[in-house]
């Protein structure tokens, strides 16, 4: 009986253990991946964060509920998503639509208070920040609805996350979509943000 | 905080370790009934959202995502599975198929079920038989607007029934209603086809799927949010453009069974049969006298890639002439095939201009191919030859302003052009047209447009009229890509391009389809083509009316009604440097075929479309369409075929729900629609899972120590 029982209690603690594990590790990650993108910033050249990543820091972006910008990765693979948010639409010489994507359980779980009017940065490689205003959000089914590239305006960024955001099913077919348009135009000084480079 | 609350545990543990014995064990019960409290309360905290979840369920609000709520605005999974068979008898040069699509309601309402799907360019479909259960309902052609009434009256009073529209010459929708919940109902429709003989091997093709279409032009109106057919909402430039766009997903996102497609194919090609291929799926062969059984290795194969079957008789075989004869109503229809012996000796220097289709369409594989074809036609030009690389997408690039000397210095230039396309964007085909078309040439040389596309547009037909409005001097050759192109589009193209096609499946077997093109190419073409029937005047009657020109290897194809044409047919044409050329076919000697005469009546109604050609079609153009479609029993633009159970099976207080069966995404095609990533980790789920067991495992413990106290 007692053998059950620390059967179960070691087997809790390990399930339980394994599900920290993956917010932690977006936080761990997020740190090395502020580093890895300073160093590309540096200079100028893609910096993979650890050895072994099959992917690299591409982007920063900031939400007005985060204190400090976040590594967004090229890419947007199973892996990746679970260190930071992926890029999976860029647009071309920081033109066209951008659409990024994140895990509704850790970095996006901020685009549930996101809403309409608010601003959203992106700082492309090089420095330059981009300024974006939320325009809407909306749920959408991803068997039936798909991201169109050639519909989507040029100046439009997309952030993508599941839905709903207290969700237990990892493979649920609904998606969250927050939508903002490019700001005309932010003033050089305005930028908040402390990047690491610059400490 | 839940890091907080589980870090102290370990002091209180050793502190309580350190007491005395006698206490231990009630100091020992409380600090696990304390914690047992504390994981009890965090449980609640993080298990209360997801009631909230499940008692507030979520639902799409917006946008086009309509289509999957039903009339009442109740979530609604999609529920059809669809396999389909395809059995294939080729006789000689006519292939005849039955091809059977079952829609499995997995649901518990009753369904419509919409399916749009691709059929050869060529097809001819002439039956439909609605299987439900132990009934068959064989099914009439009629007019398109009858049978849209027949079939929607049907419908509305719980009646089984299907409809067949044709859409394009090479996309047609079936509409099955009232399938019940939980059962299954089956569509068969039949349907001929030439088979493609050139260069000595014939080859058979059957579409599964098909490339997302680009729409050109702007949203017509304001589309309605209801339930949508398409994704594709009507554009100035194409009108029907919902109808022709199914929803297209991956693999992965239909149920386990659903879009697979049995084939077997019987050859009977009335001559030795040296080796039977395919580019595009592995086969098992089956030798029974002269017929050959091929199907797949895998017994069911996903409906991703058409299914190309290529066979060659044995060498020393190949026919060069060829006449069947049907007797059909007391009307005789006859099919001569003829291959011109021509050797290919001089070659001409030439200006080549190749089109490269880099839109979002061709993402994936498809560039690749695209790319590995370009170089492969870079690589036959000769210094006396001249060329230009023109790409489009929105916008149309082109790599010199006007052709060059193919130099190698050129060449390079161009090489390394091509290799860094990257393929993103609309297909706005029209200016690449015009960007190719338009230069009038260099003087001396034979101008050649090769056009490399997946031929995934909406408006082909406004297309095909600039092409032949635009050519001049020019020929246009059209290359197929990716795992399932438009090949209407591609032979249609061609057609008004005065050139050919071909279309490659695979980067690892596009040398051989390459080489037969540019082969043909350079050889030279018999022009003019003149074919003289016996008897007096049976000019109406023939088809083609005007054969276009033969490149090498190329058979001559006529379908003729005739009352009882004996004697011989001479085919008469020009070679490139003057000389005549003239052959005679004996047709006494024809063998036996069947459904000539459809195959007679699709070629006169397509002649009789070609007429006009903005797709403006004259009352009494359509009348006599119609006319013949209804004699030889047929599918036009202006017919549907229509079955009607008509004992009712739907009680009408229950719902009827719609739903469009999507297609499959072509193999190895990303496209420029998108999927959604998965964006959710299993971490909720775990730590809910682990807080659970913990919880239950210090119950227990307690438990187990009040007991024994």
């Amino acid at each position: 009986m007692s053998r059950l029982i620390l059967l179960l209690l070691v087997v809790s603690a390990g399930v339980l253990g394994a599900g920290l594990w993956i917010p932690l590790k977006a936080l761990v990650a997020q740190e090395l991946l502020t580093l890895a993108w300073a160093e590309s910033e540096a200079r100028q050249a893609q910096i993979r964060p650890w050895p072994w990543a099959d992917t690299w820091p591409a982007a920063r972006l900031a939400l007005p509920a985060e204190e400090r910008p976040m590594v967004v990765l090229a890419g947007a693979h199973g892996e990746s998503l679970a260190f930071g948010p992926g890029l999976v639409v860029a647009g071309e010489r920081g033109r066209g639509p951008v659409v990024i994507a994140g895990h509704r359980d850790t970095h996006f779980r901020a685009l549930k208070e996101l809403s309409r009017g608010e601003q959203v940065r992106l700082q492309h490689p090089g420095g330059r920040w981009q300024g974006f205003q939320v325009v809407g959000t909306r749920v959408v089914d991803s068997r039936y609805e798909m991201i169109s590239t050639a519909d989507l305006a040029e100046d439009v960024l997309l952030l993508v996350t599941c839905y709903p955001f207290d969700s237990v099913d990892s493979n649920g077919p609904l998606r969250y979509v927050v939508e903002a348009r490019e700001l005309p135009h932010i003033p050089a000084g305005s930028t908040p943000l402390v990047t690491v480079a610059g400490q | 905080m839940l890091l907080s609350v589980l870090l102290p545990a370990p002091d209180v543990r050793s502190a309580s370790a350190a007491r005395p014995l006698s206490r231990r064990p009630r100091r020992s019960l409380r600090w696990v009934e304390g914690v047992s409290v504390w994981l009890v309360m965090l449980l609640l905290l993080f298990v209360h959202p997801l009631y909230a979840e499940a008692a507030d369920e979520p639902r799409p609000e917006t946008g086009a995502s309509f289509h999957f709520l039903s009339a009442d605005g109740r979530w609604q999974a999609p529920a059809m599975v669809l396999t389909t068979d395809y059995r294939v008898t080729v006789t000689g040069l006519v292939a005849q198929t039955r091809l059977r699509q079952e829609f499995a309601n997995t649901g518990r309402e009753w369904r419509e079920g919409v399916f749009v799907f691709p059929l050869p360019a060529d097809a001819s479909v002439h039956g439909l038989t609605m299987v439900a259960g132990e009934r068959r309902i064989v099914g009439e052609i009629q007019s398109r607007e009858m049978a849209q009434r027949a079939y929607e009256a049907a419908r509305d009073h719980g009646q089984q029934a299907a409809r067949v529209d044709q859409q394009r010459p090479n996309l047609f929708t079936t509409r099955l209603a009232n399938i019940p919940p939980g059962e299954s109902v089956t569509v068969e429709l039949q349907y001929q086809q030439l088979v493609r003989y050139q260069s000595g091997e014939f080859e058979l093709r059957l579409p599964t799927t098909l490339t997302p279409r680009y729409m050109p032009g702007r949203p017509a109106s304001n589309p309605s949010r209801q339930w949508q057919e398409g994704w594709a909402v009507a554009t100035t430039e194409v009108a029907d453009a919902e109808r022709i766009s199914p929803f297209t997903v991956a693999t992965a996102d239909v149920a386990d069974a659903s879009h697979r497609a049995r084939v077997a194919v019987t050859v009977n090609a009335g001559l030795p049969v040296a080796r039977v291929t395919s580019p595009s799926h592995a086969l098992t062969t089956t030798w029974n006298g002269s017929a050959v059984t091929v199907t797949p290795t895998e017994e069911l194969v996903t409906m991703d890639r058409d299914f190309v079957l290529r066979w060659q008789p044995v060498r020393g075989a190949e026919p060069a002439a060829a006449v069947f004869r049907e007797t059909w109503q007391g009307e005789e229809y006859l099919l001569a095939m003829l291959v011109p012996g021509l050797d290919n000796g001089q070659w001409l220097a030439r200006e080549l201009v190749f089109v490269i289709d880099t839109s979002g369409s061709m993402a994936g594989e498809s560039i690749r191919q695209a790319r590995a074809a370009l170089l492969e036609g870079l690589a036959t030009l000769t210094p006396d030859d001249r060329f230009n690389v023109i790409r489009f997408d929105s916008e149309t690039r082109s790599l010199f302003i006007d052709s060059v000397a193919a130099s190698a210095n050129n060449l390079a230039r161009a090489r390394r052009y091509v290799m860094a396309l990257e393929a993103d964007g609309g297909t706005e085909m029209a200016p690449a047209l015009d960007a190719a078309l338009g230069s009038e040439g260099t003087p001396g040389l034979v101008r050649q447009v090769v056009f490399i596309t997946d031929g995934a547009v909406g408006n082909e037909a406004a297309l095909f009229a600039r092409i032949r409005n635009q050519l001049g001097n020019s020929r246009l050759f059209t290359v197929g890509i990716g795992s399932a192109p438009n090949m209407h589009f591609m032979r249609e193209a061609a057609r008004y391009g005065r050139g050919t096609y071909t279309a490659i499946s695979d980067l690892a077997t596009l040398a051989e389809p390459l080489a037969g093109l540019f082969g043909k190419m350079k050889a030279p073409v018999l022009t003019d083509l003149q074919v003289q029937w016996p008897g007096a005047d049976s000019g109406e009657a023939v088809f083609p009316r005007r054969p276009g020109d033969l490149f090498a290897g190329e058979p001559l194809l006529q379908l003729a009604k005739d009352k009882g044409a004996s004697g011989e047919l001479i085919v008469s044409g020009r070679l490139p440097d003057g000389s005549q050329w003239q052959q005679p076919l004996d047709l006494d000697q024809a063998a036996p075929g069947s459904g000539l005469h459809r195959l007679w009546a699709r070629h006169k109604v397509d002649s009789l479309q070609d007429q006009n050609f903005d797709g403006q079609v004259s009352d009494a153009v359509r009348r006599e369409i119609t006319g013949i479609a209804v004699r030889h029993q047929l599918m036009t633009p202006y017919t549907s075929l229509v079955a009607v159970d008509k004992s009712p099976a739907r009680p009408l207080e229950e719902d009827l729900v719609a739903e469009s069966v999507p297609t499959l995404l072509p193999a190895g095609s990303t496209t420029g629609m998108l999927r959604y990533p998965a964006t959710a980790t299993a971490a909720p789920l775990l730590i809910g899972l682990g807080l659970t067991g913990l919880m239950f495992a210090l119950a227990a413990t307690m438990l187990r120590r009040r007991v024994f106290q």
